[in-house]
This record gives C-alpha cells, sequence and structure tokens, in this order.
C-alpha cells in the first residue's frame, strides 16, 4: 500500500488504524468524521441557545448557509421539498465540515511514529479528513441511496417502482431492465468516488506541494481546497436532491402541467 | 513502473473529455449570464450538476490513477 520508489510524500490510500475498542479497530478517519459532527453539534446548540430575532453576526454565519440551501431545494424541489430538505441540508453540512477539517493546521500532520519491522518509519496521523476515506463516503452514498429509493417506493409502491425500471414497452424488459438496475447502482459509485477521489486527490496535492516547496505555495493550494470542499459538498447535496426528486416526480408530471412549464413556473415563484 | 507509467496515461487521458466538456458548460453558462444577468439562480443548480456530471469521468480516471499507484 506504499507508494513505489523513492517517493516525495508518504500518502495512503486507505485509513490508518489507531487503536481498538474491542472488535471496532478506532481510524483516524473515524476522529475526522466524530470531530465533524461535533462541530455541527456544538453549532446547533449554540444557536439554539443563543438565537434571536435580530441576528448576531456569528448567527448570521451560522443562519446564511441553511437560507441559501433550503432557497435552492425550495426553488428545485416540487411541492414535496419540506419532505427531504433536512436531508439535504444534513449531507452538505457534515460534507462540508468534513471536507475543511483537512485544511486545519494539525490535521494529517500530528500523530504517532510507527516503526515498521523493516526499519522504516512512518507517520500516522491523529486526525484524517473523513471525506479522504472511501469508507465515509461510501456510507453516505448509501444513505442518500437508501433515501431516494425508499422515496421512490413511498410514492408509487414497490410495483411503480419496478415497472420503472422495466421501461416502457413492456417487451424491451429484458434490455432495459440491466441498464435502469445498473443506472441506479451506478449511482452508488459516481457518488461515492466522486467526493473520495476529489478530497484524497487534494490531500496528496498539498502533501506534495508541502514536500517541494514548504513556504507560500501551499497556502494557494489551500485555498484552492477550500472552493473544491464547499464545490464536492453542494454537488453531493444537490445530485441527493436531483435523484430524490427524479424519484418523486415523474408521475406527478404526467396530472399535472408538463416539465418545462412546471420548471419555469417554479423558477418564476422564487424570484 | 509499468502500473506507474499506466496511471499517468490512465488520468492524462481521462482528463481529455472532461476537460473540454467542462469549458464547454462553463462558456455557455457565462453566455447565458450574459444574456440574461437575472437568471443566474436558476441557471446555477444545473450548472453545478452538469459540471459534476462532466467532472465524473475525470474522477474515475483519477481513481483508476490511484488504484494503479497504490495497490499493487
Amino acid at each position: 500500500m506504499q507508494p513505489s520508489g523513492g517517493s516525495l510524500v508518504n500518502v495512503r490510500i486507505d485509513a490508518e488504524p489507531l487503536f481498538s475498542l474491542g472488535p471496532l479497530t478506532v481510524e483516524n478517519s473515524m476522529v475526522g468524521a466524530v470531530l465533524a459532527s461535533l462541530v455541527l453539534l456544538a453549532a446547533a446548540w449554540w444557536f439554539v441557545r443563543r438565537a434571536s430575532l435580530v441576528p448576531t453576526r456569528l448567527q448570521s454565519l451560522i443562519e446564511f448557509p441553511v437560507e441559501w440551501l433550503s432557497g435552492i431545494v425550495r426553488t428545485s424541489g416540487g411541492h414535496r421539498w419540506r419532505g427531504f430538505v433536512t436531508f439535504v441540508m444534513a449531507l452538505f453540512l457534515l460534507i462540508l465540515v468534513a471536507n475543511w477539517l483537512s485544511i486545519l493546521p494539525g490535521v494529517g500532520t500530528i500523530g504517532l511514529v510507527h516503526h515498521a519491522s523493516d526499519g522504516s518509519t512512518e507517520l500516522i496521523p491523529f486526525v484524517r479528513p473523513a471525506s479522504a476515506d472511501l469508507n465515509f463516503t461510501l456510507g453516505l452514498a448509501i444513505v442518500s441511496f437508501v433515501t431516494f429509493v425508499s422515496w421512490a417506493l413511498r410514492i408509487h409502491g414497490i410495483g411503480g417502482y419496478l415497472k420503472e425500471l422495466r421501461g416502457e414497452p413492456a417487451y424491451m424488459a429484458p434490455l432495459m431492465m440491466p441498464i435502469h438496475v445498473i443506472s441506479e447502482l451506478s449511482r452508488l459509485i459516481s457518488l461515492s468516488m466522486r467526493l473520495f477521489g476529489n478530497v484524497f486527490a487534494g490531500e496528496v496535492l498539498l502533501a506534495t506541494m508541502l514536500a517541494l516547496v514548504p513556504l507560500v505555495v501551499p497556502a494557494v493550494f489551500m485555498g484552492l481546497e477550500l472552493i473544491f470542499g464547499f464545490v464536492q459538498a453542494l454537488v453531493f447535496a444537490l445530485l441527493s436532491m436531483t435523484y430524490i426528486i427524479l424519484a418523486v416526480g415523474t408521475h406527478e408530471t404526467e396530472e399535472g402541467l408538463p416539465e418545462p412549464a412546471r420548471e419555469r413556473a417554479a423558477a418564476g415563484a422564487g424570484h | 513502473m509499468e502500473s506507474n507509467l499506466a496511471a499517468g496515461l490512465a488520468i492524462g487521458l481521462g482528463a481529455i473529455g472532461p476537460g473540454i466538456g467542462l469549458g464547454i458548460a462553463v462558456s455557455k453558462a457565462m453566455e447565458a449570464l450574459g444574456r440574461n444577468p437575472e437568471a443566474s439562480g436558476a441557471i446555477f443548480v444545473p450548472y453545478v450538476l452538469g459540471i459534476a456530471l462532466a467532472e465524473a469521468v475525470a474522477i474515475y480516471a483519477l481513481v483508476t490513477a490511484l488504484l494503479l499507484i497504490f495497490i499493487k
């Protein structure tokens, strides 16, 4: 699992184990995930206790992303947007905080030095940003997958969902059904791989730049990481929202307005 | 050695298509914004989603390259 040859940087694609609690091995990406959740919980706790009608500066800092994202969900989510706005928001905030943890000093650089049996040494950091571990992103993608499939089942029933998987002319089912099933499952892969690939590549990029030019230059890439972390969190949340809308929407458009007119009406109502 | 070469080729060739696609998407979005600045809210979500889907292909190439380098 080590990079081959005389490598400049030491990056592992899997999370490093820190210690074990009985059968559970605690890895450093778990610490990152718990840390991100704690940050969100602390913000929520502070907000519930201290929120006032006239927002202070810190309060509007917390309110801003919530209002902004719920505005997006409201304008493009159809009339059931209240059902999944909290889910989309939770995904966005958790991934955003988990991504931005990687820029904090000490994350990925403070840790235990592990001496391998062949004499080489390796740094095992205490905290690894959670999204740089495929287990975290795949877990989130599974949650998103279960959510949009259960929305489809709730709205259309099992028969309706199977009919959608089967495709329109029934005699084409042997051809279309595998394609539809694979395209549903590929969402799982693409959601998790996109987030993991971006954040892990960012980590490798930062480590390489720190090894090449230790001064000034890494700061530029940290700024880039801020943007990428935000965009990837937004993309994960918005794609989950789109999958839910697709799962919910198909039948309702038949009775109501055709799709483009509905979208125009929704966009017009937002302004 | 061969796998390092393969990893470089994978991400290098795999980034061509998404690069072209992203360029087209961004240029069209900017054009739309220039023509109709009030539509920025309506353009934003489809724009981000389209960019994410185009970028996914590059991410697949990146994951392939990472697997070639790190998993022996």
